[in-house]
């Protein structure tokens, strides 16, 4: 499904992902550990389309296609959903009023009619009550003055409702208390299927405990330096990171 | 280009072209004062940044048209919105007759309606434009508010102007006592001739009494519009008014509110959203002669292409007026780097007891929004729009009633499509 191959990407004069290659099947869920500033979210906005990134070298190919040469909507519109790791407060911007928009976006995309108003907020109310999310959230502006969790679970809202064939979440535990991280756990595992694929960006083992992942790779300094199964992220956790960069180095 | 003096000599000529009814003696009494100063210039400081050469070059060919007789009454006819308000016209300055004589019975038991021509005394001139509409005026517009009064519905007063190359419109309401009023001023014109519109509203708001206004200034990309609001109010009146400029090459607005009561409120909102080559200039003054009493003004702007505005808010507090509590801000979204805004609150405070503040913004789209919204599938011009309603949003929730908010959504929302066509940043 997605196919990265020697990807090397820049912001400015700094370079953070250097050779970089990940092979992403339907149906699989990734984890990319790694410490701070290995990269882990430049490449998540750079699958997305970022400007401010640019891509000097390698491919990024999704379903067949080159993502790279496509605009960010374009890239959303055929499946691609960032979960980001701070999701922008849009005061004035209707929650309800962009999550059917994108709907929509998606379904004109796709050749289908836009959805009614009223098939809308069944859906929708169906897809908070899972995530126990209180309706009210629709009403209000994008993201503003939610809580952290709240605006996590906002994020995890708009993907159960694009239900995109690739979602990358992007830190999407941090700062979630328990409660919260088991309803976003939850509304991921509830999006698990055969045809979609899931890449988990995370620091931490902890998301791992309730999102069980295929594939757990180990990302420093812009490189993946280990890949295994979820018994690397348990080793993670109990010896850091260090190791891993001294076998990277050596 | 400078702004040439307006001959005293061909003033005159034109002014003896015109009627000799009841306004001749108001017209008279106006000239010296314009005559004066003559137009502004941009040397004045109140004026710096607008230049009213193109006002002075229609104002000059209109006077010619009148000496002439050419000047004719009727010209091309706008279409008028369709509003659920009693409507009333005035075209290039003269009230339309069908409207005002086929105006609901019922509107009479709240307002008299009279022309200015049978109420020439009503007429006050304070400054340069202001007098040379009161030199020229051939009509207008009076209308009083019955003490303890209010209508079913807005009234909604229609400028259409054009055709000929210039109009001086006038508006003179006073409110009695504990009444009320919901206006629309609705700005329009849309032929395609340069044309310069001098428009004034007096309003006068006994104790009491409220005055709910909205302007909407939508007129033809060739107009040049100068345009005055100048309202006093009495104790505990108020004052709430929003206004939406759209439209127009080049306009100048003054808003200005006279606190003479205790108790007394003030609320001035308004929105330009200008494109291309828009020039927009909004002065606004609040006088606090006395406490307590309260004053609450936001303006937005949204421009783009080469589009320049001026914000000048003046709030004083004079000496006495103790109890004032006065809040200003302006806030503008550039799209552009050739947009230009000059923004400028001023507070002048003579009293000791006072809670006043003001602040200014300008800013761009914000990317991190705009790709968030991206990243959801809606391609950036749909994101700019969002992000722009939403800015222009707050304004439009300062309405100070709900019937014209349909009608104004639609238009704004037409006008920032038309304003993001340009290329933004």
């Amino acid at each position: 499904m997605l196919e990265i191959k020697n990807l090397k990407a820049s912001i400015g004069d700094t370079e953070i992902l250097r050779d970089l290659s990940l092979s992403v099947k339907a149906g699989e869920i990734h984890a990319i550990m790694g410490p701070n500033g290995s990269g882990k979210s430049t490449l998540a906005q750079v699958i997305a389309g970022h400007k401010d990134y640019i891509v000097t070298a390698g491919s990024v190919q999704f379903l067949g296609k080159d993502l790279l040469e496509l605009e960010p909507e374009e890239r959303a519109r055929e499946g691609v959903f960032l979960g980001f790791q701070y999701p922008v407060e849009i005061p004035g911007v209707n929650n309800a009023y962009l999550l059917k928009a994108a709907v929509n976006a998606k379904r004109k995309h796709n050749g289908e009619a836009e959805i009614d108003a009223f098939e809308f907020m069944q859906l929708a109310k169906e897809k908070m009550k899972l995530l126990d999310m209180d309706p009210g959230f629709l009403k209000r502006g994008v993201n503003e003055g939610f809580s952290g969790g709240e605006k996590k679970r906002n994020e995890i809202l708009q993907m159960a409702m694009l239900e995109p064939r690739l979602a990358i979440l992007d830190e999407t535990d941090s700062g979630l208390d328990i409660d919260a991280l088991k309803a976003v756990a939850g509304g991921v595992n509830s999006l698990r299927d055969p045809t979609r694929a899931i890449i988990l960006v995370t620091h931490y083992q902890r998301l791992l405990d309730y999102i069980e992942p295929d594939f757990v790779h180990v990302l420093s300094q812009g490189q993946i330096v280990r890949s295994g199964d979820k018994s690397l992220a348990l080793k993670l956790e109990e010896q850091g990171y260090d190791w891993v960069r001294e076998a990277a180095n050596a | 280009m400078n702004v040439a003096d307006l001959d005293s000599d061909l003033l005159k000529k034109a002014q003896a072209a015109l009627p000799a009814d009841t306004l001749r003696a108001v017209r008279e009494s106006a000239l010296p004062e314009f005559l004066q100063t003559g137009l502004p210039t941009t040397r004045v400081e109140d004026w710096r940044y607008t230049n009213l050469a193109g006002a002075s070059a229609l104002s000059q060919q209109w006077l010619e048209n009148l000496v002439a007789g050419t000047a004719t009454a009727k010209t091309r006819v706008s279409a008028l919105p369709s509003i659920d308000a009693h409507c009333l016209l005035i075209r290039n300055g003269v009230v339309d007759e069908d409207l005002l004589h086929n105006i609901d019975p019922a509107v009479a038991k709240v307002l008299s309606i009279t022309r200015l021509r049978d109420r020439a005394a009503a007429v006050t001139a304070d400054g340069p434009l202001d007098s040379l509409n009161a030199a020229m005026l051939q009509d207008g517009l009076h209308i009083q508010v019955n003490a303890g009064q209010q209508l079913d519905k807005p009234l909604v007063i229609f400028l259409d102007d054009g055709g000929n190359a210039a109009s001086h419109t006038r508006i003179v309401i006073d409110a009695e006592a504990d009444s009320r009023l919901d206006l629309i001023e609705y700005h329009l014109g849309h032929s395609a001739d340069p044309h310069f519109a001098n428009t004034v509203t007096q309003l006068a708001l006994q104790q009491g009494a409220t005055a709910n206004i909205v302007r909407i200034q939508d007129r033809a990309r060739t107009h040049i519009q100068v345009g005055k609001l100048a309202a006093s109010l009495q104790s505990s009146a108020t004052l709430d008014y929003a206004s939406f400029d759209l439209g127009g090459q080049l306009v100048r607005y003054d808003v200005m509110a006279d606190i003479q009561g205790a108790g007394a409120m003030v609320r001035m909102h308004g929105l330009y959203l200008a494109s291309d080559q828009q020039h927009i200039d909004i002065h606004t003054r609040v006088d606090h002669r006395v406490g307590p009493a309260a004053s609450r003004e936001e303006y937005r702007g949204i421009l783009n292409g080469r589009a320049r505005c001026v914000f000048n808010g003046k709030a004083i507090v004079h000496k006495g007026a103790d109890g004032t509590d006065a809040e200003q801000a302006n806030h503008n979204l550039l799209l552009s780097d050739k947009a230009e805004i000059d923004t400028k609150p001023e507070l002048e405070i003579y009293a000791d007891d006072v809670k006043c503040s003001h602040g200014a913004t300008v800013g761009q789209l914000d990317k991190s929004a705009l790709f968030y919204m991206q990243s959801r599938g809606l391609d950036r011009d749909a994101a700019a729009h969002l992000l722009t309603r939403a800015f222009a949003g707050q304004i439009l929730n300062f309405l100070p009633f709900n019937t014209v908010r349909d009608h104004l959504e639609a238009r704004i929302d037409a006008k920032l499509d038309e304003l993001l066509e340009e290329h933004t940043q």
